[in-house]
């Protein structure tokens, strides 16, 4: 269990609205107000909708090929997926946020929980201190739910969310009681964090439908027809902490790895070999997948009970070329060691790989060919190297088999405005 | 022997030399250990940004804030974080833009300015009727 779960104290989560399309408006300001999707690699499909976008009747993942036709009739704008954008826009979230707690855990590209001290009133006013910062400082609008427990901060977000009247911060101790059962009445259990489809169908046939069902449920009964995870979740709705850190996830386009230490790492050497060995197990979860990633985020923490020297590091590092290899991977997390405060104690850091595409689809130009995914590194990496050497082997002399990267299908892509030099915003003098 | 380019952020901290290219070409195979670090070197992030998560760098385009010393061309660091006050050289949102002016804050109402006369003023009565994407700090000038 999390030591910052297991007593005192409440959890934010601080989610970013639409992220993609969000990060896209930042930088250009004619996108307000209008319909907006970002699409999957190759231009596939929707994953990310602006609320006009959604307004419209767009589906998550709708092919792009159906959307297009009506596109100009709807004032529909797509975007390709700016994965170096949206990296660094994810990277300054995560900074800021840590300048609020000293506890923060990084779930996903969008969303961190933070861990948080005060009564619902001051919290919510911390909420939307931190609602204004990151609008005001990065330039992307959040939502900030708070609760004792990770499962109602979730909820307190999603509320937050979605009824206009939380004005984007929900405390869940501040929502009246009554209140809180209609909305956990109206609410399906699939809407529930960690509850998938085919469980929620075994719940529905034990007559547990709504959140509010889930949550009236004898743990003990649930633990023993369902699972511990799912106890817990019963647990955490009546507000008792006890989910605790994940340290692996697998996201829909993201992988993150990232530990809380035994004894705090005090100096950039320290750190060096932990992002090294995270980097590695990311490689070989990359490998296992068949998949190669483009974008790496480095992040380190200090602890929540060391609030004077709170220290949250982020970097976001665009990666030579896609790639599971583990010296490029560790190369590019090393960029977060200038960025260390020596003698701070870290107790946590992590990895997280986004752009994620199959291997083997952008098969790189020899030149561009990394040789160290033809070579064992050490016992450790042999079995990655040899799965990767069996998909890649021959590239560089059978010629391309997939196209190079640069030719992915990228038609709609925004500038890398924070990356690249000779792709900054243009500000206009007139 | 391939040459691997070094990772190119230019926010993320990492001195704005490594930024522009990795000074070393490293040869592939085994890391180099002079590629993480850059010692003793004037570091221009440092000394130039005060707030590394909430600046941008822009470019400008266009000749209305000539009189400013910020030309076509130019870049400007822009810290969003900065209150806007009277005076200040801003990037504001206009018709959906991103603009470059000078901001005004008088008792009869706000006022963003070009350092141009042939460009005319752009009233509203008060600091919330615009939108203020950030202040710059400094120009960039090409000499």
């Amino acid at each position: 269990m999390s030591r910052a779960m297991a007593g005192r104290g409440s959890v934010a989560l601080v989610d970013v609205n639409c992220f993609y399309a969000s990060a896209e408006r930042a930088f250009d300001p004619s996108l307000e107000g209008r319909p907006l999707v970002v699409l999957s690699n190759n231009d596939g499909c929707a994953v990310t909708r602006s609320p006009e976008a959604k307004a419209l009747g767009i589906s998550l993942g709708e092919p792009w090929f159906k959307l297009a036709p009506r596109a100009k009739e709807w004032g529909l704008v797509a975007r390709s997926s700016n994965y170096e954008l949206y990296g660094d826009i994810s990277a300054r979230v995560m900074e800021l946020l840590g300048r609020y707690s000293a506890w923060l855990e990084v779930y996903s590209i969008d969303e961190a929980f933070l861990g948080v001290n005060g009564t619902p009133e001051e919290l919510q006013r911390l909420g939307h201190n931190i609602k204004t910062a990151v609008r005001r400082n990065v330039g992307v609008p959040v939502c900030v739910g708070i609760a004792g427990t990770k499962t109602l901060a979730k909820l307190a977000n999603k509320w937050a969310k979605h009824n206009p009247a939380f004005d984007g911060v929900c405390h869940w101790d501040a929502v009246p009681a009554a209140q809180r059962e209609k909305l956990m009445a109206g609410l399906s259990v699939i809407e529930l964090w960690g509850v998938a489809a085919r469980l929620t169908k075994r719940l529905n046939a034990q007559n547990i439908h709504t959140v509010l069902d889930l949550a009236r449920a004898d743990p003990i009964k649930i633990r023993d027809r369902f699972s511990v995870v799912l106890m817990r979740t019963v647990l955490e709705l009546n507000g008792t902490p006890c989910i605790p850190l994940e340290e692996e996830r697998i996201g829909r386009d993201q992988l993150i790895f990232s530990r809380s230490f035994a004894t705090p790492i005090t100096t950039g050497a320290g750190l060096r070999q932990v992002l090294g060995i995270y980097a590695q197990q990311a490689s070989a979860r990359l490998a296992r997948h068949r998949l190669q990633a483009k974008l790496l985020t480095a992040f380190a923490a200090t602890s929540y009970y060391n609030p004077q020297e709170s220290s949250n590091p982020t970097v976001c590092v665009p990666l030579p070329m896609p790639t599971a290899d583990p010296v490029l991977l560790a190369r590019a997390a090393y960029a977060l060691l200038p960025r260390i405060d020596d003698g701070v104690k870290y107790v946590r850091a992590g990895i997280m790989v986004t752009d994620l595409r199959p291997t083997g689809n952008q098969a790189p130009l020899a030149v561009f060919e990394n040789p160290h995914e033809e070579r064992g590194i050490g016992p450790l990496l042999e079995d990655v190297s040899r799965r990767y050497g069996r998909g890649s082997i021959g590239l560089g002399f059978a010629g391309i088999r997939g196209g190079p990267d640069w030719s992915m299908k990228r038609d709609m892509l925004s500038p890398r405005y924070t990356t690249h030099w000779a792709e900054l915003p243009v500000v206009k003098a007139a | 022997m391939g040459v691997i380019i070094g990772p190119r952020v230019i926010d993320a901290g990492t001195s704005l030399l490594s930024v522009l290219i990795s000074p070393v070409p490293v040869a592939a195979g085994y890391p180099s250990p002079a590629q993480d670090y850059f010692d003793g070197r004037i570091d221009l992030n440092e000394h130039l940004i005060k707030d590394i998560t909430s600046t941008y760098v822009v470019r400008v385009s266009g000749d209305s804030m000539e009189r400013a010393g910020i030309s076509d061309g130019d870049e400007l660091i822009v810290n969003r974080a900065l209150e806007p006050r009277d005076g200040c050289v801003v990037v504001a949102v206009l018709d959906g833009e991103l603009t470059v002016k000078r901001l005004r804050i008088t008792t009869s109402g706000v006022v963003l300015q070009a350092d141009n006369p042939r460009y005319p003023d752009i009233r509203v009565p008060a600091l919330s009727d615009l939108v203020i994407w950030g202040v710059a700090t400094r120009c960039l000038h090409h000499v």
